[in-house]
């Protein structure tokens, strides 16, 4: 039967794996978890690396989708492009005008996120279930757990772990994720939970009488000190609400902003704003996003920092 | 030559590992992600053995779960994969190492490897696992599997009658998955 060299190395290995998982669950630090952290560093370099040779690959939304359609993937770079570039000419004319904008149209500043940019660069298999993504900002760039992640669309998440140059961002539509919710317009609040499901939220009322209706937007009503979650951002849009008003388990499906599927370019937001910019930032009607007059002083509202190694960049040209 | 396997297996799977996070993560597969891990453990199995088999599965399990997304619990995916290897390199006989068998041995490798994470992280407590999707994630992963198997096995056999030319005693019996290639 079994020889005894296999033997013996059968038993080694199932003793670690199981050493392993048992450490694991009782938390905390150890030798055994600093080890991991710096292994986990270590890979986080190898896969940047990884992701800027394979970027030709990966760097487009959903390769299958893309396959005879270039030019399409070239439009809606561009399109990605110039909507980030919007953004951030509005966010510096924004504080330039900001006391004019006040007076006229009643919103807050927009633009006093301070942002990391990063990449995507590697993504957890969809076999454990978790929503979980490697980006390529680290402590080195200034980027600590428990940041709040976005991109164009809204919000995308939290930094769960920081490593030297990479980071893992557990993103919102993972079941263990729970983020504090606010309804834009009727400011009913309510916690908005993870499925697992990469296009469905669950938001849960803490009114169970509140109105809440499909269409409604939601923003985050943010944390304490902005981590996780910095005020104001926005979350999704509801799209289906189960159970009638006043039932203990009414909760409402949200259909979130950012499509986390075919992320690429992500923002850490390393300070939120002094003031909650309550729900400027929503998409749609009610949004203040109509591109600003060319400004005489664009004064600089939202700091852009580098990371401190270049991140790959997308070109395709 | 103990060197020169191990040298073998940690490369295996180091560039399985890199490649499976970095690039079939991200090409938005649907249902479920070609596990090139397990097709490579399986591969290594049936080129080196059970015992190295195993330990390629370990090494293998404790890699993906440091890699950085990862945030399952530190062991489970070794104990998976560890089998896998040990199975595989224990049931097959070399002389059966046909493609047909060794893709099938693929597709129950990782059907296997999806059905036993699911279940053991559930079991751990774990928040994540949707049951009402694990039978079209274990068929999809499967599926994958087996289409990767004809592209690994002959590789990682290759690779290892350059690397690691001396089979163990055990094994040495003529032609190793020559009908593959």
């Amino acid at each position: 039967m079994l020889s005894r060299r296999l033997r013996i190395a059968l038993s080694i290995l199932v003793v670690a794996s199981l050493t392993f998982i048992i450490l694991d669950l009782r938390g905390g630090e150890g030798p055994l978890s600093s080890a991991r952290a710096a292994l986990s560093s270590i890979m986080g370099g190898v896969q940047s690396g990884a992701a800027f040779v394979f970027a030709p690959l990966t760097s487009f939304n959903s390769w299958w989708g893309t396959l005879n359609a270039q030019s399409q993937q070239i439009r809606d770079l561009r399109a990605e492009n110039e909507n980030l570039q919007l953004q951030v000419r509005i966010a510096e004319n924004e504080r330039a005008r900001v006391d004019e904008m006040n007076a006229l149209l009643k919103v807050s500043s927009v633009g006093e996120y301070a942002i990391v940019p990063a990449e995507v660069i590697a993504v957890g298999p969809a076999q454990d279930f978790s929503w979980t993504v490697t980006i390529d900002a680290g402590r080195d760039d200034g980027v600590e757990p428990d940041m709040t992640v976005i991109n164009g669309q809204g919000l995308v998440g939290r930094v769960l772990k920081a490593f030297a140059t990479t980071s893992t961002v557990v993103l919102i539509v993972d079941a263990s994720s729970a983020v504090g919710g606010r309804i834009a317009t009727t400011e009913e609040i309510g916690i908005v939970s993870g499925t697992g499901r990469q296009d469905s939220l669950d938001f849960q009322l803490l009114d169970p009488l509140a109105e809440v209706r499909s269409g409604d937007a939601l923003v985050t009503f943010g944390s304490k000190g902005g981590r996780p979650y910095a005020p104001g951002l926005p979350i999704g849009e509801v799209v289906e609400v189960t159970g009638t008003a006043g039932q203990l388990t009414r909760v409402a499906t949200v259909r979130p902003f950012a499509k986390v599927s075919a992320l690429s370019i992500v923002g850490v937001v390393v300070q939120p704003p002094r003031t909650d910019p309550r729900d400027t930032l929503v998409p749609g009607p009610g949004a203040v996003v109509s591109p600003p007059a060319p400004s005489s002083e664009p004064t600089s509202g939202i700091e852009v920092e580098q990371p401190a190694t270049p991140a790959p960049e997308v070109a395709l040209e | 030559m103990i060197w020169r396997q191990g040298l073998l297996i940690l490369g295996v799977v180091f560039v399985a590992d890199v490649l499976q996070a970095t690039v079939l993560s991200r090409l938005g597969i649907p249902a479920a992600t070609p596990d090139l891990l397990v097709v490579a453990v399986v591969a290594l199995a049936l080129a080196l053995g059970p015992t190295e088999g195993a330990i390629a599965g370990f090494l293998a399990g404790a890699l993906v779960d440091i890699s950085p997304p990862s945030d399952t619990p530190l062991g489970v995916n070794s104990l998976v994969y560890l089998v896998i290897g040990f199975v595989t390199g224990f049931v097959i006989h070399p002389r059966d190492r046909t493609v047909w068998v060794s893709m099938g041995l693929v597709g129950l490798s990782t059907a296997g490897a999806a059905l036993a994470t699911a279940a053991i992280d559930a079991l751990l407590g774990s928040p994540r696992v949707i049951w009402s999707e694990v039978p079209t994630v274990v068929l999809a992963s499967a599926l994958y599997g087996v289409l990767l198997a004809p592209l690994v096995i002959p590789a990682v056999a290759w690779l290892a009658a350059r690397v690691a030319p001396a089979p163990p005693a055990e094994l040495r019996l003529p032609p190793r998955i020559t009908d593959m290639s």
